[in-house]
């Protein structure tokens, strides 16, 4: 992302204000991908979970294997179930919570980006490469 | 540790934990006369503090990188250690698959047992009972999750150092520009600041 102007040759006055709108747009669309990321993988993390809450609904067995740490512990099957379930529960709320984040920072970043080019026009690039 | 404020005029912080602040310039022509440079060696000294802060950058990365990979090991471990510490009335044991080798799994018999070993480092390992490895894991998991917040604003004051640098860099060359382009006759071609 280009912050930089773009057009050369205009006497454009850069204020210690616009200076900090330039930063929090910055550091908003630094957010912004970091979100992205965690919530791809907070939802792999929530389809895992489903598909491990399938499976175990499918086998008959009466000890299942389960990670816990580095190991896979023999627990009965209740208790993975119980488990599976806060697990599922967890990773969906924390989803959620990144979700209503990455809305809140999208709108910032689209107020700024209002402020700024209204400032400044052409000579600032606020677009994804 | 300072904090910088959100308010206020440039150059509230002139450097956080070693890493130089930098100025924020009101006027170009004012900070040109001042310092006494020529527009090219201002843009040289500005290029060169970029890269200085790109260098830094790479290095808070990497510890960034090296605390995320050390918090999700600690939360299994104290996952373990509790797993551990339920059983502990029941008298049974808990039978456990683990790798021995890529793809080899060998079982463990894990008695009811009030201690753990926790590896140290440094090819070192401790015995602790239960309650202490717990007490232990946490001040550890604590630590990581606080250095990694100072990380983290750390480079976020970084990040605003370099979009600082960029802009000033932007606004010199465009000045020096103008200024050639004001005094030249006929009017040159305009090139693009480079990115």
């Amino acid at each position: 992302m280009q912050q930089q102007g773009s057009k050369s040759g205009s006497e454009m006055e850069v204020t210690w204000e616009d200076q900090q709108n330039i930063n929090t747009f910055s550091r908003l669309n630094n957010r912004f991908h970091d979100l992205d990321d965690e919530i791809k993988s907070a939802k792999e993390k929530c389809d895992n979970l489903e598909d491990a809450g399938n499976e175990l609904i499918l086998a008959d067995e009466e000890m299942v294997r389960f990670q816990i740490g580095e190991v896979f512990a023999h627990l009965p099957r209740d208790e993975v179930e119980t488990r599976i379930e806060e697990m599922k529960e967890a990773t969906c709320k924390s989803l959620e919570k990144l979700e209503e984040e990455k809305v809140s920072v999208v709108s910032q970043m689209s107020a700024l980006k209002k402020v700024l080019y209204a400032k400044f026009k052409d000579s600032i690039n606020l677009e994804e490469d | 540790m300072s904090s910088s404020s959100p308010s206020g005029s440039g150059g509230d912080l002139t450097e956080r934990r070693g890493i130089p602040a930098a100025k924020f310039i009101q006027d170009v022509e004012t900070y040109l006369s001042q310092s006494g440079l020529d527009p090219n060696s201002a843009l040289a000294f500005h290029q060169e503090r970029l890269q200085q802060y790109k260098v830094v950058e790479m290095k808070l990365l990497a510890q960034q990188r090296d605390l995320q990979a050390k918090i999700p090991d600690i939360e299994k471990c104290l996952e373990v250690v509790a797993t551990l510490e339920a059983r502990k009335g029941t008298g049974e044991a808990l039978l456990a698959d683990f790798e021995v080798s890529e793809g080899i799994y060998s079982r463990a018999c894990i008695e009811d047992t009030d201690s753990v070993c926790l590896w140290l480092g440094a090819n070192v390992m401790l015995e602790y009972s239960c309650e202490e490895a717990t007490a232990l894991l946490k001040n550890n998991l604590e630590n990581a999750k606080a250095s990694l917040e100072v990380l983290v604003a750390d480079l976020q004051f970084l990040r605003d150092q370099v979009t600082v640098t960029q802009v000033t860099i932007a606004r010199v060359y465009n000045w020096d520009v103008h200024q050639k382009r004001v005094k030249q006759v006929t009017p040159t071609a305009i090139a693009a600041a480079d990115s």
